[in-house]
């Protein structure tokens, strides 16, 4: 610059006015590095053409040749050049790189490998996160769209639950302003039959909605108008898969089909043909019945009291949700003259998948903590693999040295050696990216059965690739940098003089990261054997019934009139011992209730007690145990019809010292008269629910048959089968098995267990893989001090012990130190379970011997092979 | 010898004052350098770069050109090959001193290079070798 000012001050009296303008513009576009030079001949030729020509004609030969100046080869010189480089290098980083990478063979394939692992268990993940977070987002009105919620004071404390009185929709759409839609949506665990020709589909769940319901959601309809479906109480949709299985190819639109319940015939036709749901919504209806056809059957449900529904609100555009939930808050108060004090409001129904659980009142989480979870489980993967490449890439480095320093002594500089090294990573990484993006490819099928999804790989989709392509380059740059910034760092000076780098600080760092790879291990280890323990604890507690030999069906069509007579043959004809009618299955809960009252209860008191029905002879059925009191039995007792057993811990909640005799009220009074011991309606993680268990004043779904234990099973069912049809011809026999149905209670945490197993081992195999590279190139570099020791007489164990030890000490701290960590975590998981294992020293020391014995066999080949090398070997060379 | 091309290349025009683009980013630049061709303009412009010596420089060829050879050429257009012939090595430069006429700007002044030379002298006996095939009845 102050070259330039100089420039400015020399001479200007030999210019003519008007000048000084184009140099200056010759300045703003010359490179300052030619501008002296140019300026100077463009001067030196105005004062020959002023000898010649006149001095117009000189002055515009002057600002021509100016002008002329402007062009590429001198407004882009030097700048050009300087940013091109790097690109014109890349060749060149190509074959070093991939002469390098091919000379160290193993390296690069533990380093790929490493890489590769790591990505595709993230990747895996990555997936399915994206998944979750897609749920029910695709609705074009999503953000007008809101579910009605119940909240109420119990004892304190604020709860909330998202089922609602069926009356709320119509209420809410016909008494306040802003709301364009409403509709009821219900899956009713019920059995219908559906006919249409000679196929027949028994289904247990029933799906229920109003018309409005079709405008709420962009579920796209393939047949049929989304304005007036629905609307009369005899037409039904379907999706175009189960169209299918009762018609066949046959067009189903229009056609017409019946469907059966509680032995009466119905005829539907089908108004609608609704594309199959995506696999990203919550809703699981296979047909939608209009609500209209219940109320047109006299099951008119008005009553404020039954939570069994979902409403879902469209509300206007521009509406202020806060204020509508103002207005809405104490619509069932109005309704029912403030018996209630539960409130209503109206939650985003997008928000449901992911965040739809309440802690006294405000909204906290819910399945956003496991997509977290396994977020940070995806990031750790990633950051395992990267410190196996910073590892193995700084160890390395040695080999490299030469190189670094033979560059720089020829004058590059430390910015294209870091981007020469950055570029080695992310070629690498990219490799690994395409290597992983094939495992994921053939492992997504049986990665689906495993989550039970259907998730796929998008590659006609931009942002796949783009995400793909910008997640491999921050994978190379995270994995790349340090070892890049490190190599670059070397002193040409002493590595030509042949001195070797003593680095303690990098070997400390080095330890850290593989204390951080093996503590996360340790902590992935200690968890699949707490998952195990708790999944075989839990199995193994006392469900309180019999449940081998004891199946269940559904009651249909004509069993409910034969009743009498169909129990009477199953026992006659000695297949069965004994038949209860019940509400619900004995593995599922049919229905609770805060509102039963008994002699000296709490007013403040809304415990949710488990209502169940029984007919009679639970106790022979179900092989439940009676503590107090006597069995229900209709014969002796007719007025058993409105007697109640009470479980141990309705006893406990209740109050009473001697219960039987007690008058307990819900709905009308049942008077107890015999105490059961708990059995595990629900869930067998958590305490058991206190329970009524009523008389035969109930309704009844369910039979359950104890089948004769001292005859084949499959005679039974075959018996059974020809009984059921003789009294009930219309409809299929479909049976359970009570053991089967109570089994399906640990799916859940086996799947847990089954992920956390497969990405631990992966995380596993990853820093195993970093260990073998690192003692790989630990005994590499020692070999001559093995040589060395061994010509001393050193023995084969003790250089064994040697080589060992150095390797297993991180790992033994990484132990120790993150052992508590997984103690903090597991305990935190277990709190969720009322039932649940104690936290053992031995887990931990089970978990750390393990990753030890990992460790010590990964490293053990090389180890022991190199304590028996002989010594010549490594000593003749020097 | 190899450090003596090396030291031609790097002196390029411009380049000179900033020693740190100067690194070896040049060697697979210029390892093409056998393949060179040069144009009519380049190999007049190197000519002149050699028949001028010490007074080789932008202004001065392009007043040569014009008086010698009668042919107008603009002034950009010789600073623009004269960096291109720079860049590959057949002439060097560094900077002289300034007159009167010119403001007090200091020259470039370009000196032909080994290669410069060897270049023209191939490029003359190739096209002599050529100018005798021609048969004696066109001279």
């Amino acid at each position: 610059m102050s070259r330039r000012l100089k420039n400015r001050n020399i001479k200007k009296d030999k210019h003519q006015p008007g000048m000084d303008f184009w140099l200056s513009l010759l300045e703003f576009f010359c490179p300052i590095d030619l501008y002296e030079e140019i300026e100077g001949d463009i001067l030196q030729k105005h004062n020959s053409d002023l000898v010649k020509h006149s001095p117009q004609k000189s002055k515009r030969r002057f600002i021509w040749n100016t002008i002329r100046f402007l062009r590429p080869g001198i407004i882009l010189r030097n700048t050009f050049t300087n940013q091109q480089n790097p690109f014109i290098m890349l060749d060149h980083y190509t074959k070093i790189a991939f002469r390098f990478l091919i000379r160290n063979k193993s390296f690069s394939a533990m380093n790929v490998l490493g890489l590769a692992f790591g990505i595709t268990g993230a990747m895996l993940l990555f997936l399915w996160i994206e998944r979750e977070y897609s749920y029910d987002q695709f609705h074009t009105d999503k953000e007008r769209v809101y579910i009605a919620w119940n909240r109420e004071v119990s004892k304190g404390q604020i709860n909330c639950w998202p089922t609602t009185p069926r009356i709320l929709a119509p209420t809410l759409k016909a008494e306040y302003a802003g709301i364009e839609a409403a509709s009821s949506y219900a899956n009713y665990s019920d059995t219908y039959l559906f006919t249409a020709g000679d196929k027949r589909i028994l289904v247990n769940n029933v799906f229920f909605a109003d018309p409005d319901f079709l405008s709420m959601f962009s579920f796209p309809l393939l047949k049929g108008n989304r304005s007036s479906a629905l609307m009369e109480p005899n037409e039904i949709l379907l999706t175009e898969s189960f169209a299918k299985k009762l018609f066949g190819d046959k067009e189903a639109f229009g056609e017409i089909l019946t469907i059966g319940l509680y032995g009466e015939t119905f005829p539907f036709t089908i108004s609608g043909i609704l594309k199959d749901l995506p696999p990203n919504t919550d809703f699981t209806f296979e047909y939608l019945i209009p609500w209209q056809f219940l109320e047109s059957a006299g099951e008119k449900d008005e009553s404020w009291g039954n939570n069994s529904v979902a409403t879902l609100v469209k509300i206007e555009d521009g509406i202020d949700i806060n204020s509508l939930n103002l207005k809405i808050k104490d619509i069932r108060k109005n309704h029912t003259n403030n018996t209630s004090d539960a409130e209503i409001f109206l939650y985003e129904q997008s928000r449901m998948h992911l965040y739809s659980r309440f802690e006294n009142g405000i909204s906290s989480g819910g399945r956003i903590d496991i997509v977290r979870m396994l977020t940070i489980l995806g990031v750790v993967l990633i950051i395992i693999a990267c410190i196996n490449f910073i590892n193995l890439s700084t160890a390395r480095a040695q080999k490299r040295s030469k190189e670094v320093a033979v560059r720089k002594v020829t004058g590059a500089y430390r910015t294209s050696l870091v981007i020469q090294f950055l570029f080695e990573s992310i070629m690498l990484a990219s490799a690994a990216g395409i290597i992983s993006l094939g495992i994921v490819y053939l492992l997504l099928p049986s990665f689906n059965t495993l989550v039970e999804q259907r998730l796929s790989l998008d590659f006609s989709n931009t942002y796949f690739w783009l995400i793909l392509v910008g997640g491999i380059f921050a994978v190379g740059i995270l994995a790349g940098s340090y070892p890049a910034l490190y190599v670059s760092s070397f002193r040409p000076v002493q590595i030509l003089k042949g001195e070797r780098m003593i680095s303690g600080r990098r070997n400390i760092l080095r330890s850290l990261l593989v204390i951080f790879q093996f503590g996360f291990a340790v902590m992935m280890i200690i968890s699949v054997i707490v998952i195990h323990k708790q999944i075989n604890f839990v199995q193994a507690r006392d469900n309180g019934y019999a449940k081998e030999n004891l199946i269940y069906h559904f009651i249909t069509g004509d069993i409910e009139k034969n009743y009498i007579a169909y129990k009477d043959e199953m026992i006659r004809s000695g297949i069965a011992t004994s038949v209860t009618k019940t509400s619900s299955p004995i593995t599922d809960r049919l229905s609770n209730t805060g509102g039963i009252k008994w002699r000296g209860k709490d007013p403040e008191d809304k415990t949710n007690i488990e209502r169940f029905f029984i007919d009679e002879d639970i106790v022979g059925t179900m092989g439940i145990s009676i503590l107090q009191g006597r069995d229900m039995d209709l014969a002796r007792f007719p007025s058993d019809s409105s007697a109640v057993l009470l479980n141990e811990t309705a006893v406990a909640l209740m109050g009473f010292k001697d219960p039987v005799g007690e008058i307990i009220h819900d709905g009308w009074d049942w008077h107890v008269i015999g105490v059961i011991k708990d059995f595990i309606l629900t869930s067998p993680h958590q305490k058991v629910e206190p329970m009524v268990l009523q008389g035969s004043r109930g309704w009844f779904d369910v039979i359950h048959i104890r089948l004769n234990p001292a005859r084949d099973t499959r005679q039974n069912i075959a018996g059974l089968q020809n009984i059921f049809t003789k009294y009930n011809p219309e409809y299929p026999f479909e049976y359970y098995f009570v053991d089967e149905e109570y089994k399906q209670k640990f799916v859940d945490l086996e799947k847990t267990l089954t992920i956390t197993t497969v990405f631990s081992s992966i995380a596993i195999f990853v820093a195993c893989l970093g260990l073998l590279g690192l003692s790989t190139y630990m005994i590499e570099s020692r070999v001559k001090e093995i040589g060395i020791r061994k010509v001393l007489g050193g023995s084969v164990i003790s250089i064994t012990k040697l080589l060992s030890a150095r390797s297993l000490r991180p790992i033994l701290i990484a132990i120790l130190i993150f052992s508590p960590v997984a103690w903090l975590s597991m305990n935190w998981w277990l709190q969720s379970f009322a039932y649940r294992i104690a936290m053992d020293l031995w887990i931990f020391v089970v978990g750390g011997v393990a990753i030890l014995l990992i460790a010590l066999i990964t490293i053990g080949v090389q180890t022991i092979s190199a304590a028996n090398a002989n010594p010549v070997s490594s000593l003749r060379k020097e | 010898m190899c450090a003596k091309v090396y030291h031609d290349i790097f002196n390029n025009a411009g380049i000179v004052d900033n020693p740190k683009i100067i690194s070896f980013i040049y060697l697979t630049k210029y390892k093409h350098m056998g393949k060179d061709y040069l144009g009519e303009f380049e190999e007049l412009i190197l000519t002149l770069v050699a028949a001028l010596q010490e007074d080789a420089y932008g202004a001065a060829i392009s007043d040569e050109i014009e008086t010698r050879l009668k042919r107008d050429v603009n002034l950009s257009a010789v600073h623009v090959t004269l960096y291109r012939l720079e860049d590959k090595g057949f002439i060097k430069s560094k900077m002289g001193g300034g007159t009167n006429e010119r403001g007090g700007r200091r020259k470039r002044i370009y000196t032909i290079t080994n290669a410069g030379i060897a270049l023209l002298r191939t490029m003359k006996e190739t096209r002599l070798e050529l100018w005798k095939m021609v048969p004696a009845l066109a001279k």
